[in-house]
């Protein structure tokens, strides 16, 4: 019985400790207006679902992590992410899903857009607003996009590079997975606004390193056997541009090969702020994600019918680093 | 000696030694084809190149031999290695960094010997399902995100001893650590046993259970090990990094005369089949081939080498039950 007694004592104490130490949080709190979390109540709240291309991609992860971000800005939106895992039938699933569970808005980060064309069709032809990023799906009337245009992500490296690699340059060109939108198009604005214009420029290596940083870095260290010389690396993303770099950091003989990326990683800034890769153009998740938040509101709202818009893709050079070094500061990429 | 047995020496060692006869006809012909393929240097980047992929074959090596694989490897590859990477971002201890992957790397492949042991799941199963949930934590626990600024750690995989790339000297001690376990040993004999005939090994008093599990952990060290020498070697920790490694793996084995149906190969037999994928992929960058060409190319040589291998392997047999009727 005393046991007992003691127990009781002790845990009423320990409920008049806690009270006391949670008195002071209704104090602290900001004095919200006793109306608001009425009117957050009688604001209608509109579910959103983002498709992602896949989670195992660092650029899809990072967009996705924006988008949670931005979304939580917003007190009319419940956004949930869903991982297409590089699958077009997963993520043909997962729209299909969307649809049945009556979400009011579907954003679409397509792993293959045609392959997704006919599921879009179906969840506008439901009635539900979409808007596919990252690539975008054109061409469907009644859906929306938000994407960065990735002919133009190269053309500002390749407005510069004109200029500035040397004549009877040697290059070597990393390039994306075939058959990706992005990949091919960066590339198609390295054939026009820069090979064409400079046919000086002879490409003595050019290999799929499929975005990838350790792929790019074997391709590098054999071209590195078989030329004395290369005046520049022309990749498709930053990724491969830094493996390529990785090989000839510390190789005095490469220590004026300019390189340029796409992307603007955080890692591609740091070694463009330590003059080893030249130049990338910023493909922004914070700016793809504000805008797509920004697009659903305007849709939900009834403000607009259909938007489609592109965000701008910023040169990322030695001048103007230090800006974007902080942005991946912020954001917690480095340190 | 005469004539007879001249040859039928020759034709022994040709078949004992067939896989490194394509080894060496190959190497030849990649001479021939670009002047830059004998070089020192170029070696060395082939052997850097290969070493990730051959650590991860060697522990396959071993399982395969058992009668198991391992589909997990590249997938815990990347979970010991961001966690090492994150570890020595944490204490600044490269040492601690390194325990930490081959802990990693241990513990998830004594979960993988526990469901192929304890709950009889068939190896290719309990480590598909292990491949899920090793990516999976580690894409969780870096958020997708690749971790930048290692600094130190890259000397791991980037460093040089005697001017040997470090990548290269572990895969070099990883060779000799796997032959003289499976050559020198009771754990090796036994592992031949139970791929061989795993009832039999059983009846003659081999702990098969034990064995399979002494397996897994010693494929999990190489992995740990396998991490942390890929996270140093990209400057990076990439929790989607190595994908497909698993197959490379697989494939180096394979090519080098391990049977998938148990209790034949040899580490030196998947290193040299690791050198032969090395080597065409070097070869066909160097001489600029097609990017599709390429995996055409690769495709066709690896099933050449392998048919050749086995051809080769047969025929010794047929001769042998051939002598053996005419006794």
């Amino acid at each position: 019985m005393k046991k007992w007694l003691v127990i009781a004592l002790i845990v009423s104490m320990m409920a008049s400790l806690l009270t006391g130490c949670s008195q002071p949080a209704p104090a602290a709190a900001p004095a919200e207006p006793a109306a608001a979390p009425t009117a957050a109540a009688e604001q209608k709240e509109y579910r959103v679902a983002y498709i992602a291309r896949a989670q195992a991609d660092s650029f899809a992860a990072w967009l996705a992590n924006a988008v949670k971000e931005e979304a939580a800005k917003y007190d009319n939106i419940k956004l949930d992410v869903f991982d297409g895992q590089a699958n077009d039938d997963t993520e043909n699933g997962l729209i299909e899903n969307a649809i049945t569970n009556k979400y009011d808005v579907i954003i679409v980060q397509p792993n293959n857009g045609e392959a997704q064309r006919p599921y879009v069709e179906k969840a506008v032809a439901a009635g539900i607003k979409v808007i596919t990023t990252n690539a975008r799906i054109s061409g469907i009337p009644g859906s929306s996009s938000v994407d960065a245009d990735p002919y133009m992500q190269a053309k500002v490296n390749c407005d510069l590079a004109v200029s500035q690699v040397p004549q009877n340059a040697k290059v070597v060109v990393l390039m994306g997975p075939p058959g990706n939108f992005h990949a091919d198009a960066r590339r198609e604005s390295w054939k026009k606004e820069f090979f064409e214009k400079r046919p000086d420029v002879k490409i003595v290596g050019e290999e799929i390193a499929n975005w990838n940083k350790d792929e790019a870095m074997n391709y590098m260290e054999t071209w590195v056997q078989a030329n004395d010389k290369i005046d520049a690396i022309i990749a498709m993303n930053d990724n491969m541009a830094a493996g390529a770099l990785e090989v000839i950091k510390d190789n005095p003989k490469f220590k004026n090969t300019l390189a340029y990326g796409v992307d603007g990683t955080a890692e591609a800034c740091l070694l463009i702020e330590k003059g080893l890769m030249t130049s990338t153009s910023l493909q922004s998740a914070y700016d793809l994600a504000t805008s797509l938040l920004d697009t659903t509101n305007k849709l939900v709202t009834g403000a607009e019918k259909e938007i489609n818009m592109d965000i701008d893709c910023p040169l990322i050079t030695k001048d103007n680093v230090q800006k974007y070094i902080e942005m991946h500061k912020k954001a917690g990429a480095i340190q | 000696m005469s004539k007879v047995n001249k040859q039928s020496l020759w034709t022994s060692i040709k078949s004992k030694y067939s896989i490194y006869f394509v080894l060496i006809v190959l190497f030849l012909v990649c001479w021939l084809a670009n002047e830059n393929f004998v070089s020192v240097e170029n070696i060395k980047n082939i052997s850097t190149q290969i070493s990730v992929g051959t650590i991860l074959a060697f522990g396959q090596t071993i399982l395969i031999i058992s009668g198991m694989l391992d589909l997990s490897s590249a997938s815990v590859l990347a979970l010991a290695g961001v966690l090492s990477v994150s570890v020595y971002k944490m204490t600044g201890s490269l040492l601690l960094a390194f325990v930490a992957a081959i802990l990693v790397g241990v513990i998830c492949n004594i979960l993988n010997g526990l469901m192929v042991t304890r709950f009889k799941t068939p190896p290719f199963i309990a480590t598909l399902a292990m491949m899920t949930i090793a990516r999976g934590a580690a894409l969780m626990y870096t958020n997708g995100q690749n971790i930048y600024q290692i600094g130190a750690y890259i000397k791991f995989g980037q460093g040089r001893i005697l001017g040997m790339p470090t990548p290269v000297i572990f895969m070099v001690t990883l060779l000799v650590l796997t032959w003289y376990l499976l050559r020198h040993t009771v754990f090796g004999r036994s592992i031949y046993a139970i791929g061989g005939n795993e009832e039999a090994a059983n009846a003659s008093g081999i702990n098969v259970n034990r064995i399979k599990m002494q397996a897994f952990i010693i494929n999990g060290i190489f992995v740990g090990i396998a991490g942390v020498l890929f996270m140093s070697r990209v400057n990076g920790g990439m929790p989607n990094g190595a994908v497909g490694y698993e197959f490379k793996a697989l494939t180096a084995a394979v090519i080098g005369g391990t049977s998938f149906s148990g209790g034949i190969g040899t580490a030196s037999g998947t290193l040299a089949g690791a050198f032969i994928v090395g080597f065409l992929d070097n070869i066909m960058v160097l001489v600029g081939v097609n990017s599709y060409l390429q995996q055409i190319v690769r495709g066709a040589i690896i099933a050449l080498a392998v048919i050749y291998d086995i051809w080769a392997k047969t025929k010794r047999t047929k001769r042998k039950l051939g002598s053996a009727e005419a006794k």
